[in-house]
């Protein structure tokens, strides 16, 4: 095993370098590179009909080490000051750090040049399209990252686009991503969603009425964002130490910072 | 013979002590020769009109092209030397394309008109980093209808590599007598029809040949249906609203 050898642990906890002897004696060595590492974390981002919420926790892992406490997954895109105060795009990335802060680089410069080109700001439909051409772009040596976008849609509404490594993408009402996503996700399906939540006593079996899709209000989504990284803190070595907010509405980015758990 | 000019006019990329580039100059020149073209924008759209010289009776006129589209909603009419209009709007479509792929929306009509102009003055050596493509200006102007977010747009682009917004604009070897026509008849408020008859009535006053629905060409930019280039029949029902003489 060399420096930069293939993870020790197929699906298991990822380490960023070779904790096993580097050479057993009078072997031959092997040299190799492997140019991924999973940094863990979790993301999440959940649409409302004015409003939408991207989150992140901001641990940053190598196996079972912590590279850092504090290291935002979730960014403001295309804003025209250095502190992006007037951005209306957020993007989170989770996977490995140096691919997704690449990826936030990219596009980011990609949207501000496109205000200078076109005069108007991008939209998300418009945004969401050019993530997914960058990411296919380098479908031969991918950004090992899944990354979602969130704005407001030309009618005001919350829009949420999550995407797969290469660039597949799909517009959705809400998507965990990352470490704790298996976690996450079935929470927010019965929860946001209203996945197998029926109206009690209105039938037997098929005849069951399923519970009518309210959207719900930032209050609400809110409290779930934070219901979700707790629990998924509890069960996740990869997950922790504090949660990253932006709460996107008609009047700009709302930026929020809470602990998590440090264990 | 090159008494004032005194061979500035030969470098391609080079100044005269007065500060003129003389090439450039030229080829606004070469504009001036060609046939007449008129836009006129109004609220519901874009009319643009073209006078097609027929230079023989044995001569297909349905060959001889001066409006062409763009992209569904840009189109634009020709003045000038017409083989250079065709790398023009091949970058214009293909601009356009690449904008609908990377962003899924339509490309900007003043987007587009910039993307011609920034190919207007890569002639000569070039700097470095940008090759250079063509060994003197463009020999044609070019005017780009388009209809987008912002409404119906009529766009002038020369070979200068500079272009304007107008609500009504001529080009060619009749363009001096067509804008003054149209400065006379343009009001904010004309419809399509108007637009139409307004077109073909001044191209009609600056030709030489004897207007028909053949030797004359229209096309339309509008919401509904974005970029059309007139058939036989509607043009000659335009040709036969116009008053006569």
């Amino acid at each position: 095993m060399t420096m930069f050898s293939q993870n020790p642990l197929m699906n298991g906890p990822n380490y960023s370098f070779s904790q096993t002897p580097t050479m057993a004696s009078g072997a031959n060595k092997e040299h190799s590179f492997y140019p991924y590492t999973d940094n863990g974390g979790s993301t999440l981002a959940i649409s409302g009909n004015d409003f939408m919420i991207m989150a992140g926790d901001t641990r940053s892992t190598s196996g079972y080490n912590i590279n850092t406490r504090y290291s935002p997954k979730v960014f403001k895109i295309g804003g025209t000051t250095s502190s992006q105060d007037d951005a209306t795009l957020v993007l989170s990335v989770v996977g490995f750090a140096a691919d997704g802060h690449a990826l936030k680089e990219k596009l980011d410069a990609i949207v501000k040049m496109y205000r200078y080109q076109h005069g108007k700001p991008m939209s998300v439909k418009a945004c969401a399209q050019r993530l997914s051409t960058i990411l296919y772009g380098k479908r031969f040596f991918p950004y090992y990252v899944t990354a979602i976008l969130g704005g407001l849609d030309e009618d005001g509404k919350g829009a949420v686009y999550s995407y797969d490594p290469v660039g597949s993408y799909e517009r959705e009402q809400c998507r965990a991503a990352g470490a704790a996503a298996s976690l996450i996700m079935p929470f927010l399906d019965n929860q946001v969603n209203f996945k197998n939540q029926y109206i009690p006593g209105s039938g037997e079996g098929h005849a069951l009425v399923e519970r009518a899709k309210d959207p719900l209000p930032l209050v609400v989504v809110e409290a779930l964002v934070k219901d979700a990284f707790d629990s998924a803190v509890e069960r996740h070595i990869e997950v922790g130490d504090g949660l990253s907010m932006m709460l996107i509405t008609k009047n700009g980015i709302e930026e929020k910072f809470l602990p998590l758990k440090k264990d | 013979m090159f008494i004032s000019r005194s061979e500035y006019d030969r470098g391609i990329n080079t100044f005269s002590p007065e500060g003129r580039l003389f090439q450039v100059e030229y080829s606004l020149e070469a504009i001036k020769l060609g046939s007449t073209a008129i836009g006129v924008a109004t609220g519901g759209g874009v009319v643009l009109g073209v006078e097609k010289r027929v230079t023989s009776t044995l001569l297909e006129t349905s060959s001889v092209e001066k409006i062409v589209e763009i992209d569904r909603h840009i189109g634009c009419a020709m003045s000038g030397l017409q083989a250079d209009a065709r790398s023009m709007v091949e970058h214009a479509r293909v601009e356009s394309q690449n904008h609908s792929f990377n962003f899924n929306e339509p490309l900007r009509v003043e987007s587009c008109t910039q993307a011609i102009c920034d190919l207007a003055l890569r002639f000569g050596e070039g700097a470095d980093g940008e090759e250079s493509i063509m060994s003197r200006p463009f020999g044609v102007a070019l005017l780009i209808a388009g209809y987008d977010e912002d409404g119906p747009q009529l766009y002038h682009a020369e070979p200068s590599g500079t272009f304007y917004r107008y609500d009504a604009k001529a080009i060619g070897s009749g363009s001096e007598g067509a804008q003054a026509e149209l400065q006379n008849e343009f009001h904010k408020s004309l419809t399509i029809e108007e637009a139409e008859t307004l077109v073909l009535k001044t191209l009609k006053q600056v030709m030489e040949e004897k207007l028909d629905s053949k030797n004359v060409q229209l096309a339309s930019v509008t919401r509904e249906k974005g970029f059309r280039i007139y058939t036989d029949e509607e043009m000659a029902k335009v040709v036969e609203r116009l008053p006569a003489n």
